[in-house]
């Protein structure tokens, strides 16, 4: 009896609805960083504004590299339902602190599906991934070193325009 | 409806019970479930949506509900030929069979990579 499944699909049913739930989850990170590109517009921090929008299309590429993956590997990509964004925060500080919470989510559900592809002996998938994992460093570096700019400058007197001035200068380009 | 099978094709046993079975037919690629009174010819896709719908039903929440609707649930996939229409004994049954099936893939899988790695 031929294989069949394997045949039609080289990832398994159960890493496939991780990956569609991954491709959810970064189409919520890019919803919530526009949200946050917005909200630092309208209240004045107009580099935070334009390092947010960086981030939401960086979050839609990681979106579409997932959801191609999906297909190429024979799998059902499935369009992701993305409602309930905040639209409102309490302080700049705030901002900067759920992006780094966002982050830190996305890393633990990649990690996920990294135990799961471990699990199953699918080196195929975890080759996919360590380009995810690596870029987590980075993007966690920048949400991290973000929220450092608010200790060290403080927010005092002219301190959040020096703030939003720096967050736009935040670059990791760490050789390791 | 009813299917009457005239094709010559090997079909293997993939799962059975006492109320139907399901078939793989290799040089099709594809599976016949043999259930509720027709044999329905099911692909790839199509398979994995039936298991989908099925394993959506919530049998016990059914089961609890006191309203005089008849238990009838009606399955529909979405692009595939066929349709059910169930009893919840019916639907309790299929399930059995689907999931039984897609543990006999499942090793069936197994098999053909140990078999490989074996081979290499």
């Amino acid at each position: 009896m031929k294989d069949l499944l394997r045949i039609k699909s080289l990832i398994s049913t159960e890493i496939e609805a991780l990956l569609n739930q991954q491709v959810k989850k970064e189409a919520l990170s890019s919803s919530i960083y526009l949200s946050m590109a917005s909200w630092c517009n309208r209240n004045g921090y107009d580099f935070s504004s334009d390092y947010f929008f960086k981030q939401a299309e960086e979050e839609r590429v990681h979106q579409l590299k997932f959801y191609k993956y999906i297909l190429d590997m024979g799998g059902n990509a499935i369009s992701p339902e993305v409602t309930g964004i905040k639209q409102e925060y309490n302080s700049f500080r705030e901002v900067f602190e759920e992006a780094l919470d966002q982050e830190i989510s996305v890393t633990q559900s990649i990690k996920n599906i990294y135990a799961r592809c471990m699990k199953e002996q699918d080196f195929v998938t975890m080759e996919f991934l360590n380009w995810f994992l690596k870029e987590q460093r980075e993007e966690e570096y920048k949400a991290r070193r973000a929220l450092e700019l608010f200790e060290v400058i403080g927010e005092e007197g002219t301190g959040r325009w020096q703030i939003d001035k720096n967050v736009g200068q935040i670059t990791y380009n760490s050789e390791a | 409806m009813i299917t009457t099978i005239t094709t010559t094709t090997h079909w293997t046993d993939v799962f059975k019970t006492s109320a139907g079975a399901i078939y793989q037919c290799d040089a099709e690629r594809c599976w016949y479930v043999d259930f509720a009174g027709k044999v329905a010819k099911f692909d790839y896709r199509c398979l994995l949506k039936l298991r989908k719908a099925v394993y959506h039903i919530d049998i016990e929440q059914t089961l609890l509900n006191t309203t005089k609707d008849p238990d009838v649930e009606i399955i529909f996939i979405c692009a595939c030929d066929h349709c059910y229409v169930l009893s919840l004994l019916q639907i309790i049954a299929l399930k059995e069979l689907l999931e039984g099936t897609f543990v006999m893939l499942e090793l069936n899988h197994i098999l053909h990579e140990r078999l490989c790695s074996i081979a290499s």
